[in-house]
């Protein structure tokens, strides 16, 4: 080639490749063992036999640790979502010039925030409040409910991590929402002013023109959640279950993988099965991001941003 | 009647969830300074520098996390930034070609990925082999996360730069080395320490990275990049998960530690910025 500019800097780039190719097949060849021996029964089942000196004996099926992925990532994006839009809209349309920007910076600020910082607030503070004042009065009165079922024992629980992962994502869906609202042309919102409607019926209006960037948010905003693992592992629980009421405890895949993790090593084929754990979060991930970055990106080339 | 009641029911509405989205933050300052400043009042400067305390006796100090959470960013700093910021100069130079978009794909994907595989891969191919955590592999799974924000930052530093500098530079006679590196790189310099600020800030705050790589260590500040080394977010994470006392309150002061640390860097950054990307 005659660029000898580009061929200088692609090694570079052949490295952040190779390192990324690497991670799949690390996660591929690690997890294989485990489904030679379970085949898809590792993803199906809930089961977690570990018995030390005997790989027979051993089984593990992942299974309760997805559901609560999802569980807990569904809640985080059902809280996020209505706040993170509300926050959008008030920062553009109708802050005070005066708070606009320091609201901006505060979320910008949570964003980034140690998420051991969200593990111990979680832990210490909101472990108790939603215990005492959300679960409690809930499973008492309404226990007849499905969702409340669960006597609220030590309030970690889905409903905790939930919220946690919630209050973690809000910021970082909002930001989506906002860049996607304030690329709403002027003469819209102006034309649909001038028919008299009301603020209400124009944010209506303009919400259901960026929809794909909200969609796009929601995507970005479960994967965030699906792959957060301290904050989670502290509040969620950390039991083999899966139950449809919200106060019940269970696992997430990284919460697993951080509590089992370090005692692996002594079992034949838990290893194995924690990176298979892994693979299926990977697989997740890619999906939901990929996904959510190609419906963002399709947008912001349509509309010309 | 009906649109004004919808109307004013919308606008508490988006009040209330602007109030509910910030609120948390204020809360857990609040909590953070509460809880923590009566420990670093009581441990005093000794916090910084001693050794961890044994379960149930008195608060010691967080000196080795300190110290590890130095040496383990200042490390992936060094392995990461120019692997990160060459590559962010591709993807800026060459847009267009497949290479080019490819490379800033991944990049994109790499930011939304979940830490803790980052944390488990790096098991994998060093831990296992050197028998041991270590600061190197520490390092290397902090380099791996904090390497997409600095590239990011890097390309849109230097896409933002006017193409018209561009073309003088080359008008000069300059080879593309010097264009990119002497040229273009003064511009873009700002963009880019911001990018390797947010990146160290961030990885210096990162938990799930270091759970199987840096193995933590409480009560020796350094053996070696080969041995097991501190940080403060795992160390806070152990010690919650203790049943003692003492050891929650240190996790309150390490918790202020960390914030006051966090704080210091981001929010001068944040505030000379218009934006930024986490």
């Amino acid at each position: 080639m005659r660029d000898p500019f580009k061929i200088s800097l692609l090694p570079f780039c052949a490295l952040v490749f190779g390192i990324f190719t690497l991670m799949v097949a690390v996660y591929f060849t690690a997890s294989l063992p485990v489904f030679q021996k379970e085949g898809i029964h590792i993803y199906i089942t809930n089961v977690w036999i570990a018995v030390e000196d005997n790989p027979e004996g051993e089984f593990y099926g992942v299974l309760a640790a997805i559901y609560g992925s999802v569980y807990t990532s569904i809640l985080a994006v059902l809280i996020a979502l209505p706040l993170s839009i509300g926050f959008a809209v008030f920062v553009i349309d109708y802050a005070p010039q005066k708070i606009k920007e320091p609201l901006i910076v505060i979320t910008d600020i949570m964003a980034g925030l140690p998420t051991i910082i969200y593990g111990i607030w979680g832990v210490f503070v909101l472990v108790p409040i939603l215990r005492d004042y959300v679960m409690r009065p809930l499973y008492e009165n309404f226990s007849f409910i499905p969702l409340f079922s669960f006597e609220p024992a030590g309030g970690y629980s889905y409903l905790t991590a939930g919220v946690l992962l919630g209050i973690m994502v809000t910021p970082f869906a909002s930001s989506i929402i906002r860049e996607g609202y304030r690329m709403v042309p002027f003469t819209y919102r102006e034309a649909v002013f001038s028919l008299g409607a009301t603020r209400y019926e124009v944010t209506k209006i303009l919400l259901g023109y960026i929809k794909p960037v909200i969609v796009a948010s929601i995507l970005l905003a479960f994967g965030r959640a699906v792959g957060e693992t301290v904050a989670v592992s502290l509040v969620v629980g950390n039991t083999f279950n899966i139950h449809p009421s919200l106060f019940a405890p269970g696992y997430t895949i990284s919460s697993l993988i951080a509590n089992q993790f370090g005692d692996a090593f002594i079992y034949g084929y838990m290893v194995s099965a924690l990176f298979a754990a892994g693979l299926f979060l990977f697989v997740i991930g890619l999906i939901v991001n990929i996904g959510g970055l190609i419906i963002l990106k399709r947008y912001v080339y349509a509309k010309g941003g | 009647m009906l649109r004004e009641v919808k109307e004013r029911l919308f606008l508490c509405g988006i009040a209330v969830a602007a109030v509910l989205t910030v609120m948390p933050l204020f809360h857990i300052i609040y909590t953070v300074a509460v809880e923590g400043i009566p420990v670093l009042m009581k441990a005093g400067l000794n916090f910084l520098t001693d050794t961890l305390a044994p379960p149930g006796e008195g608060l010691g100090g967080i000196g080795p996390a300190i110290f590890g959470t130095l040496v383990i960013t200042t490390l992936a700093s060094l392995l990461g930034l120019p692997v990160a910021v060459i590559t962010g100069v591709y993807a800026a130079e060459y847009p267009e070609s497949i290479i080019g978009r490819l490379t800033r794909t991944l990049l994109t994907i790499m930011m939304e990925f979940p830490t803790i595989l980052v944390g488990l891969f790096v098991m994998q191919i060093l831990v296992i082999p050197m028998g041991s955590y270590s600061a190197i592999a520490g390092a290397l799974a902090l380099a791996l996360v904090m390497m997409p924000y600095v590239a990011v930052y890097t390309e849109e530093a230097f896409r933002n730069i006017p193409f018209t500098y561009r073309e003088a530079a080359f008008s000069l006679g300059l080879s593309r080395f010097k264009v990119v590196f002497r040229v273009l790189a003064g511009m873009a310099r700002k963009g880019m320490v911001t990018g390797m600020l947010i990146g160290m800030a961030k990885v210096a705050g990162e938990t799930a990275p270091l759970l199987f790589t840096a193995g933590g260590s409480n009560r020796i500040y350094f053996a070696g990049l080969d041995k097991p080394v501190g940080a403060v977010p795992l160390l806070i994470y152990n010690l919650i998960q203790q049943p003692y006392e003492n050891y929650h309150e240190i996790a309150w002061g390490a918790s202020l530690v960390l914030l006051l640390i966090f704080l210091a860097v981001f929010l001068p950054l944040r505030l000379s910025l218009k934006e930024v990307r986490l």
